[in-house]
């Protein structure tokens, strides 16, 4: 069995077992799914390319989300993106926009996660897509453990701002 | 743990299973509770962002990836070749460099080697198959010396010459007429236990090869006469 037969199936096996979670991650942090769709495939050519330098199978999904965090840097390094101001979007347009479902909670989480700081949504998206530990976050940031837990602290308090008054639990995170 | 820092956790990580963590859920019944409304809410979280990724997503990019694949072998492929065809141009230049480096009395020395079997031949060739080849050459003779028991059109390096061999008393005489390139003066070398001398005649070299070059002056003269007039 050639070497190169061995690695295209290695291949095959990540973007058969990652590329929807990659597609999600890159989803949330563009906003856009046809954008998303682009920067998951630059993500695996690349990886692709790199494959050599992928040892541990257990480190893969890690090691495809720092590629395709890079991917999304330089993409916004080539071009200047059409900022949209966040605050001016309304829930309720976002929610149409967002859908299948077109409504619900699921609608108004997404809504209000679009609306949601990137710095905030990050670690919040890499903690509960990813399943990272802080520690994981912050390597993978950049950033101290102290600085990410601070982070995960305030998306879910912004979050819950913003979902104040709809059948979620919003306040389930404070003392009353 | 307190409940303050039990909230603040969970508010970081509600998945979190650290053993104080554990231990003040368990002691905490209104903790406990928000726990509990804090996984509903993590669990609504996860819902909320698991949108659905593109059908055949997986069979795109793999459909990508082994095409852009292909392509680069193939370029590869085209390079590899460009490259060896590139460096056999290069090797044929450098090898007709190295050729044309060479004087021609070298040039004409290794090719009597090359037909070192035509000196044996001692029948006369016809005068007007000598005058034939030369007018092949553009060379136009005046009249044509006795004694030629070979003559040909060969190339010595990339010239155009005349190949001639005329029996002699001490041996085969080697006349090399070269058509196209004419020294800038008379000159007598030795090589290969070959004695030669190489001279400007007409528009062309003449150059005699023999063992001996007793020979050399009368035959010059002959050729002399025949060329020049």
């Amino acid at each position: 069995m050639s070497p190169v037969s061995s690695k295209q199936r290695q291949f095959d096996a990540l973007v058969r077992g990652y590329s929807g979670d990659l597609f999600r991650y890159a989803y949330w942090l563009c906003g856009e799914e046809a954008l998303a769709q682009d920067l998951v495939q630059e993500s695996f050519l690349r990886a692709w390319r790199s494959l050599d330098s992928l040892r541990e199978t257990s480190a893969a999904k890690a090691w495809l989300i720092t590629i395709l965090r890079r991917e999304h840097a330089r993409l916004y390094e080539r071009k200047t993106p059409q900022f949209v101001d966040v605050d001016e979007v309304e829930v309720a347009d976002a929610r149409e926009a967002l859908t299948p479902e077109g409504s619900g909670e699921d609608a108004l989480i997404r809504a209000a996660m679009l609306k949601l700081d990137v710095k905030y949504r990050e670690p919040l998206l890499m903690q509960v897509l990813g399943g990272f530990s802080c520690e994981e976050i912050a390597r993978e940031l950049n950033i101290s453990s102290a600085a990410v837990m601070t982070q995960l602290f305030r998306a879910r308090q912004k979050l819950k701002a913003m979902l104040g008054g709809e059948p979620i639990e919003a306040q389930v995170y404070e003392l009353r | 743990m307190n409940c303050v820092e039990f909230r603040r956790q969970l508010a970081i990580d509600p998945q979190a299973t650290s053993a104080d963590f554990v231990q003040h859920r368990a002691e905490c019944p209104r903790c406990a509770e928000a726990h509990a409304r804090a996984l509903a809410f993590e669990g609504g979280l996860a819902r909320a962002f698991g949108v659905a990724a593109p059908a055949q997503l997986a069979e795109a990019i793999l459909l990508a990836q082994t095409t852009a694949e292909r392509r680069r072998r193939t370029n590869l492929r085209r390079a590899t070749m460009f490259a060896a065809a590139a460096a056999l141009v290069l090797a044929v230049g450098v090898v007709g460099m190295r050729a044309e480096a060479k004087p021609l009395s070298v040039q004409a020395v290794e090719h009597l080697h090359s037909e070192e079997q035509v000196l044996a031949l001692t029948a006369p060739v016809a005068a007007a198959e000598v005058t034939a080849t030369f007018a092949d050459r553009g060379v136009a003779l005046k009249q044509v010396p006795d004694g030629i028991s070979f003559v040909a059109p060969c190339p010595v390096g990339k010239h155009r010459s005349v190949h001639l061999v005329m029996p002699t008393a001490d041996g085969p005489l080697t006349v090399i007429y070269v058509a196209d390139e004419k020294v800038a003066r008379a000159a007598e070398f030795e090589r290969d236990g070959l004695r030669g001398r190489s001279l400007p005649l007409g528009n062309g070299t003449l150059i005699l090869l023999a063992k001996s070059k007793t020979e050399f002056d009368r035959v010059e003269a002959l050729w002399r006469a025949a060329i020049a007039g």
